[in-house]
């Protein structure tokens, strides 16, 4: 049995209310569905050990959906996120180690475990990664639970990752998964603030990679603005990020994709292409369309 | 008063579209096809209205069946 079957066989048996999105996200392209859960929980097992893996990040990933939905509903009714500023989403979320260790293990399945992250994932695998020179020198900003990056570095045998996030617990889980993947000796996490990267020195590197940080900051200009300073002339950034969809700790609300390419172009970017994808189910009588938002960007 | 589970079965009623849709304390998603991860918020917002009350996301994001959801109706009823 493939983890991808041994996955599909534990939500029906124990997670029921998520079977169908599961399945949803499968039908996608199930082979890239299949090859994409054995790389993640393949990693995740050799963090937990396979049995608990399963058992941890599935019941993370439903707690995880159930709160995304829950903030969905709640701004469907009030019309605004639920927080506006950092300090909020910091008492609320970053600063407990166990509610982050729950969020990011949640966080880590919802790659190809929600149909339209599918979609986002494909696109940063066959339009991004596999695009890049193979000794490429990678920054990624707020890695989170790490497997964004650790996917390229095990794409790309020669190229090296260096990467900053705020949160202990993304630096440890990040860390653990890049051991488990075989590339930790190409990665290294450091814990500092995405906002704070001033002095570092310009245009070191050939690829910087941010997967939804940008609708959790109070100026998501300031970031678009790093990535380009740290990128060299002629490399390529991905940026992804979430528009009218409600989340905790998401405090900048982005209602339109124009105001992504906006911003990135206002930095200096050309951006070379955008993909926008919403869920395939949405709460009954929605009035606002969650969706997500890549965003492949050049530096010429 | 109608007692907690009648009430609900109300509720689930009116969210499912079935007013045939019959509840016990051990229903569970299992048993009502369409009570998926969507609609599960959707009844919850709906117990919600019914019961003037207002949930935190954890409190019934790992519900089993309807016994647990009537078990914190009531403590929640309880204590307001």
């Amino acid at each position: 049995m493939s983890r991808a079957e041994r996955l599909l066989a534990h939500i029906a048996a124990e997670h029921p209310r998520s079977l169908r999105g599961v399945e949803e996200a499968r039908g996608v392209d199930p082979a890239r569905f299949d090859a994409i859960a054995e790389h993640f929980l393949g990693w995740a097992a050799g963090v937990h050990g396979e049995a608990e893996a399963l058992r941890r990040c599935v019941a993370a990933f439903e707690a995880f959906s159930h709160d995304v939905l829950m903030s969905q509903a709640r701004y469907e009714a009030d019309g605004h996120y639920e927080n506006s500023s950092f300090a909020e989403c910091e008492a609320a979320v970053y600063a407990d180690a166990s509610v982050m260790d729950d969020y990011l293990w949640g966080v880590f399945l919802t790659n190809f475990c929600w149909a339209h992250h599918m979609e986002i994932s494909k696109a940063y695998l066959e339009r991004f990664v596999r695009r890049l020179p193979s000794d490429a020198q990678v920054l990624e900003i707020a890695p989170g639970h790490g497997g964004w990056g650790v996917w390229l570095l095990s794409e790309h045998p020669g190229a090296r990752l260096e990467a900053f996030d705020i949160s202990p617990s993304s630096i440890r889980i990040a860390t653990s998964i890049a051991g488990a993947a075989g590339v930790g000796a190409r990665a290294i996490y450091t814990r500092r603030d995405a906002m704070d990267l001033g002095g570092r020195p310009p245009a070191t590197k050939d690829a910087v990679v941010c997967s939804f940080l940008i609708e959790h900051l109070e100026e998501p200009k300031r970031l678009v603005e790093t990535m380009f300073h740290e990128l060299k002339p002629g490399g390529r950034a991905w940026l992804a990020g979430a528009l009218t969809a409600a989340q905790v700790d998401h405090i900048y609300e982005f209602v339109h994709e124009s105001e992504l390419v906006r911003m990135c172009e206002e930095a200096g970017f050309r951006v070379a292409e955008t993909l926008s994808v919403a869920p395939k189910r949405l709460l009954p009588k929605a009035r606002y369309l969650p969706r997500s938002m890549s965003l492949l960007l050049e530096k010429r | 008063m109608a007692d907690t589970l009648t009430r609900l079965t109300d509720v689930f009623r009116d969210v499912f579209e079935d007013d045939e849709l019959q509840i016990t304390r051990s229903t569970s998603a299992a048993d009502v096809q369409s009570w998926d991860s969507v609609m599960h918020i959707t009844l919850m917002m709906g117990v919600e209205r019914a019961f003037g009350i207002r949930f935190k996301s954890g409190e019934v994001a790992g519900l089993k069946n309807v016994g647990e959801l009537v078990d914190l109706v009531d403590a929640r009823k309880g204590a307001s």
